[in-house]
């Protein structure tokens, strides 16, 4: 396959965890999990906290190669190719983390990063040098992003300085200002209250509008009702079920989903990590 | 009441003084330079990996601040003696023994420090340049950004360590002025100890009222700069 394939044409990827299993010494994290995302599609994978919603990212986003299983691009495990053909795909995600992990300098140099890492070395440098005689204005991508997020104003201010929903903008701003095919979202309104969380959520449907294929981790499920065509329930590193919001959250099928949408299936307790199947044979009791 | 001190400048005047101060500026500084070279790389490296045995390179690394000059300097001039194995050279009893005795004592410094400063960037942010596209490379630069005002309060630490020094370029250098009065391996510091054992000790003063000024500008400019790291947070 060819990695450019697709940049700056329709935008006709997929990216697929198939049978993934990830395990930090004895613990394992997740299990068999197959999960993928068709282009345009908002797939929300929801859970309690510590179920391996974070890790499933990870390994999408290509951080870590699974213990077991691939995560596949348009069919072609991604780690059967070269460093250089992975990091082109890498440069068609982009991701946001439930911590905004701003770098300590002003907010364009933040949002205007991703483009930047993206040109050759030369243009780099040159770019460089002539930031420094010459007041350059940030790429009209960049500016756009953060016009989406309300915080244009901001554009000069150290991201360091900023408050926590405002650092979450901007990092999300950061993700979108590279074009990206696809995006992977851990917890990306943590931090935000209400009205920019209705901000963030419109900007995600206008982008998987625009045909970008988006996953978002949360562990809230109205969220997940709001923005998603389809979702993942995942408990114990292990994929639940998945299907449409209203099927998931409405008529689930297992009952560790139906304790989950109930609210009585907070955390996932390490006990119950090592055997999820305990926590089936208790739900059935 | 305040009585005026009068100082009698050795032969060669302040010729003589400059050419310490020179001296003592161009074996500090080159030492510095060469030791921040070698040793960013490696507080990078040993701050961007884990491996078997880490905490134990950390800890040899922060012992080594603790290096009694007097030690370093007899074990560089063991080594660059005639009967030692790097006596070839021919370097004993110079500015550039002086360099090297300094390059040991400011390494661990720098090392150190720097290590620190990169640990100190969080897992996070390089987890951001990663994910926004970036190689290995980049990421590092990211890194080499975030703890850059650490790493320069490591490269101004390691000079005030170097240009205050006395034992080991006393040892390796041999405090030797030419007979016009210039300097050759005499820094501010040996020239104290000169000065104090002569009993000139208003020449001592003023040779060491120009070290404390260089040192004191030296960590003037270290405030300066974390200063500045931190007011780039609230700006």
């Amino acid at each position: 396959m060819d990695p450019e394939q697709g940049k700056g044409g329709p935008l006709d990827v997929s990216l697929a965890a198939t049978e993934v299993s990830v395990s930090f010494g004895a613990e394992r994290v997740l299990h068999d999990v197959s999960l993928g995302v068709e282009p345009g599609e908002v797939l929300t994978v929801v859970g309690p906290s510590g179920t391996g919603k974070t890790t499933l990212l990870r390994l999408l986003a290509m951080f870590r190669r699974p213990d077991a299983g691939a995560v596949e691009w348009d069919g072609t495990d991604v780690w059967t190719l070269s460093e250089d053909e992975r990091l082109a795909l890498r440069r068609r995600i982009s991701m946001v983390f439930q911590e905004p992990s701003l770098f300590n300098a002003p907010v364009r140099r933040n949002v205007t990063y991703g483009c930047r890492v993206r040109r050759p070395w030369g243009r780099r440098i040159r770019n460089q040098l002539k930031g420094l005689v010459t007041d350059q204005s940030p790429p009209e991508a960049a500016r756009t992003a953060l016009r989406t997020v309300g915080l244009l104003d901001k554009i000069d201010q150290n991201a360091l300085s900023l408050s926590g929903g405002e650092a979450q903008r901007v990092a999300f701003a950061r993700a979108l200002a590279v074009d990206p095919e696809l995006m992977l979202l851990d917890e990306p309104s943590s931090n935000l209250d209400p009205r920019n969380t209705a901000v963030l959520e419109d900007a995600i449907r206008r982008a998987s509008g625009r045909g970008v294929g988006i996953v978002v981790a949360t562990h809230d499920m109205h969220q997940a009702e709001r923005i998603s065509d389809r979702v993942g329930f995942i408990y114990g590193g292990e994929l639940i079920e998945t299907g449409p919001p209203t099927q998931v959250f409405g008529d689930p099928e297992d009952p560790r989903t139906k304790q989950f949408v109930d609210g009585e299936l907070l955390y996932d307790a390490d006990e119950s990590r090592d055997d999820p199947r305990d926590v089936l044979d208790r739900a059935a009791e | 009441m305040l009585v005026p001190i009068q100082v009698q400048l050795p032969d060669g005047g302040w010729a003589y003084i400059a050419s310490i101060v020179l001296v003592s500026l161009e074996v500090s500084l080159t030492a510095v330079g060469l030791s921040t070279l070698f040793s960013l790389p490696i507080a990078l490296l040993v701050g961007f990996t884990d491996f078997p045995g880490k905490g134990v390179v950390t800890a040899v690394i922060n012992t080594g601040m603790g290096f009694p000059s007097v030690v370093v300097g007899l074990v560089v001039l063991m080594l660059l003696s005639n009967s030692g194995p790097l006596g070839a050279l021919d370097l004993a009893f110079t500015p550039q023994a002086m360099i090297a005795s300094q390059f040991v004592l400011a390494t661990p410094v720098i090392m150190s420090v720097s290590l620190s400063a990169v640990e100190g960037v969080e897992q996070s942010v390089r987890d951001a340049a990663f994910s926004m596209g970036g190689t290995d490379v980049d990421v590092g630069l990211v890194v080499i950004k975030e703890a850059r005002y650490g790493i320069v309060t490591a490269i101004l630490a390691g000079f005030g360590r170097a240009i205050s020094e006395v034992g080991s370029i006393l040892i390796v250098g041999g405090n030797i002025v030419f007979s016009d009065g210039e300097s050759y391996t005499r820094t501010l510091t040996t020239a104290i100890t000169v000065e104090a054992r002569q009993g000139r000790y208003e020449i001592g003063l003023v040779l060491g009222a120009i070290l404390l000024v260089l040192v004191l500008g030296v960590n003037g400019l270290g405030s300066w700069i974390r200063s500045k790291g931190r007011g780039d947070r609230s700006t």
